[in-house]
């Protein structure tokens, strides 16, 4: 008894103790102790420097940099995905971290803007020549310069089109579900590859067909922040995802198929006509012409649902590099910062480990077909819409998903949580 | 005796450096015994220190801070005291109160967490035929680490696995093990009950050993059930080991199922599967909330705090009827 009783009396301290005091504030000004000439050391974490076909890639940008800083030695960490962001956080909470960091664009790295160094100043010369900085922006500022660019096309397999005698993707909504029943009739295919465990589908779908249901001018307004949830082209997106459960034009048991591991091989092995797939890093060209034959992939654009709209290809900067904002020499960072997105660093990359470079001036692989339509399409590209919202609302449009598909949330519970979770933050 | 003899001039004297000497003695000894007596106050003090250091260091004061820190705020407002704010948040976030929900349910199968090792270990003891072969084969599961069993169980469970194929194959229709909320909780609680009751089981058969068989005999000469025998010979011969496998188990569960987790549902269906610690790893790792996560550990340090008391007190209780 007497030592239940102490146990509480500690926790009550703890509590006590814990109430009005904080830990130190948020942020101290870095001083910029080395300067240029000043022998000193980077230290970058990412993700892809581990990886055999990031190896050139890696070496022409540290050669790059140690051309302009000779006295400046630079240390790749890779870490391990899963925990990246989990590792970064505690590390920016000591501010001890990285003084260069990988990023996905969008939210990971706007949610942690505030212990980011901005770089506007230092890269503008390659505002021009790299696409993809909005995911890299904040308030105006732009925190990292892209790597890739990652964008969700609607890839279809020709093979399957073929069998099923039809000649040419969709342009309309019903025309594709049209399609839909003659390739499952044909082939027994399902019309869509959905992989829903972790509830990453609706982020896909959101963006892979927002472009043919969103008024061209709420698709900028979305992307600008200023979303309209009660527009009823929003509350169709969702019904239109619903749709594809209600009318089985899913793989079966999307909620508990992973995304990144099992999804793309039911689309691989023609089990599903189409997937919205990515176009850097995994479940993209690359990966899906290896198995049903490059010339076999093809993409198509949003099916219009809504007159007026602009079907457009989705896409952001994927990856980038930001500079943490305790960094000692904020010059060198950022000049390693461009060197990892040179023209020369960005066309190793593009190549070896088969993603769609930021660099608009580097010729894409030529042993994909689908790359040059895709290349084609980035010009009338525009953000994707998912990526304009921040994590919170993203997670639960996960959860909120799952249940669309189970039936046991309605288009209009989930908007409505949707709008309320999206405002708040 | 000599000394009688010795003159009274000597006598004195001589007793008289007797005592002297036996004064110094006496102070020595009392010198050292006060010694002694500090050191031996001290030396208890000193032999626990590093056992209270490294708690007190390790444990304690990162536990101080973490709850410190759960009165903070997240993003703009870190390193500001944000006062009940991060709990008030918790207390209204829907995740968190299923992520509590499903910490009840756990108590709520705990019963069976411990049944199951139980009977089986009961029918080991019994001699069952092939019982040594079950022995070992029982404990196998044991030894594998979570992310392992995870994978194992998303191949059979998948909705084209082969245990949807064998339902399938004998006119039942395929059930959505991980992708239906109502199942996939039960189902990870599943495949953690048979990742671990290997360790239940060797304690069970541990407490067997100390079990006394003429009381079976008796039981089974008077012509007692297999269930008769259970319920009055080998449960209140066992009470101990019992309780001492509930609370471990129950510890097991809700500290250990993250890898489980992570790899089997990523709290999903629909956020069924969440339990607190995975919710403190979305919060801190992918939310960017530091100190909302902070602010949940407490809460599972404190319930986790509660239910070890109460578990104490019982296996107490059950310790003073012995």
């Amino acid at each position: 008894m007497k030592r239940t009783l102490s146990a509480g009396v500690v926790v009550l301290a703890l509590t006590v103790a814990g109430c009005g005091s904080a830990t130190r504030p948020a942020s101290t000004p870095t001083e910029s102790a080395g300067a240029a000439g000043a022998a000193s050391k980077l230290v970058v974490w990412d993700w892809k420097s581990g990886e055999p076909y990031a190896a050139s890639y890696i070496e022409k940008a540290k050669a790059d940099f140690a051309k302009k800083h000779p006295n400046v030695t630079v240390e790749f960490v890779p870490q391990p995905f899963e925990q990246y962001y989990t590792l970064l956080g505690a590390a920016m909470q000591t501010k001890t971290g990285p003084d260069v960091m990988l990023f996905n664009g969008g939210g990971q790295i706007r949610d942690r803007a505030d212990s980011l160094l901005p770089l506007d100043e230092y890269v503008a010369e390659d505002k021009s020549r790299l696409a993809g900085w909005e995911a890299f922006a904040k308030d105006g500022k732009t925190y990292g310069a892209p790597v890739t660019l990652q964008g969700h096309p609607i890839y279809y397999n020709k093979a399957l089109y073929e069998k099923a005698g039809i000649t040419a993707p969709a342009t309309t909504w019903d025309e594709f579900l049209a399609n839909c029943d003659k390739l499952k009739k044909a082939t027994g295919a399902a019309c869509f590859a959905l992989g829903n465990k972790e509830g990453i589908g609706p982020q896909f779908w959101l963006s892979g067909m927002g472009s043919g249901v969103l008024t061209p001018a709420e698709y900028d307004d979305w992307i600008a922040g200023k979303r309209d949830w009660k527009s009823p082209h929003v509350k169709k997106i969702f019904e239109m995802f619903k749709e594809t459960g209600d009318k089985k034009l899913n793989n079966e048991g999307a909620n508990s198929t992973a995304m990144f591991t099992d999804i793309f091989s039911v689309f691989n092995t023609g089990k599903a006509a189409h997937i919205i797939g990515l176009m850097s890093d995994i479940g993209h060209w690359k990966d899906f012409g290896e198995f049903i034959g490059p010339d076999k992939v093809g993409i198509m654009l949003a099916p219009v649902v809504t007159e007026g709209a602009t079907p457009s290809l989705p896409y952001d900067g994927g990856i980038g590099y930001a500079v943490a904002k305790w960094t000692k020499d904020p010059k060198a960072a950022a000049d390693l910062v461009r060197s990892l997105t040179t023209t020369d660093a960005l066309s190793s990359f593009s190549a070896e480990a088969g993603a769609i470079a930021s660099d608009t001036t580097i010729s894409a692989p030529q042993d994909a077909p689908v790359v040059g339509e895709i290349v084609a399409q980035l010009k009338a590209g525009k953000p994707a819409l998912h990526v304009a919202m921040d994590s919170k609302t993203i997670d639960l449009m996960g959860r909120l998903s799952q249940k669309l598909l189970s039936g046991s949330a309605t288009v209009d519970e989930a908007v409505e949580e949707l709008a309320a979770s999206d405002q708040e933050n | 005796m000599p000394t009688r003899n010795t003159s009274p001039m000597v006598r004195p004297g001589a007793s008289g450096r007797a005592v002297e000497g036996g004064d110094k003695r006496e102070r020595a000894r009392h010198g050292a015994a006060r010694r002694r007596g500090r050191s031996e106050r001290f030396a208890p003090y000193v032999l626990i220190a590093p056992a209270v250091l490294i708690i007190v260091a390790l444990r304690l004061y990162p536990l101080v801070l973490g709850v410190n820190f759960s009165f903070t705020g997240d993003g703009e407002a870190n390193g500001t005291a944000v006062g009940f704010a991060n709990y008030l948040e918790l207390l209204d976030d829907p995740l968190f109160q299923t992520a509590l929900a499903n910490v009840g349910l756990l108590v709520l199968l705990l019963p069976v967490a411990v049944a199951i090792p139980g009977l089986l270990a009961t029918f080991i003891y019994l001699k069952v035929p092939g019982h040594r072969f079950f022995r070992s084969v029982y404990f196998f599961p044991a030894v594998l680490s979570p992310v392992i069993v995870g994978a194992i169980f998303n191949l059979m469970l998948a909705f084209d696995g082969p245990l949807n194929e064998f339902l399938g194959a004998v006119g039942l229709g395929p059930v959505d093990w991980l992708g239906d909320p109502g199942v996939a909780k039960f189902a990870v609680v599943g495949v953690q009950i048979w990742a671990t009751f290997g360790m239940a089981l060797v304690v069970f058969l541990a407490g067997f050993a100390t079990l006394d068989s003429s009381l079976l005999d008796a039981a089974r000469v008077d012509g007692a059930s297999l269930r008769q025998s259970i319920w009055h010979v080998i449960i209140p011969s066992l009470s101990q080991t019992i309780q001492f496998v509930f609370v471990t188990t129950m510890i097991g569960m809700l500290t250990s199922m993250f890898g489980l987790l992570y790899v089997m549902t990523s709290g999903g269906p629909e956020g069924s599967t969440y339990l607190p610690e995975y919710y403190i790893w979305i919060q801190q790792g992918q939310m960017n909330r530091p100190a909302l996560a902070s602010a949940a550990s407490t809460v599972l340090f404190l319930i986790m705090l509660v239910v070890g008391l109460l578990q104490i007190s019982v296996l107490r209780r059950a310790g003073r009827e012995d």
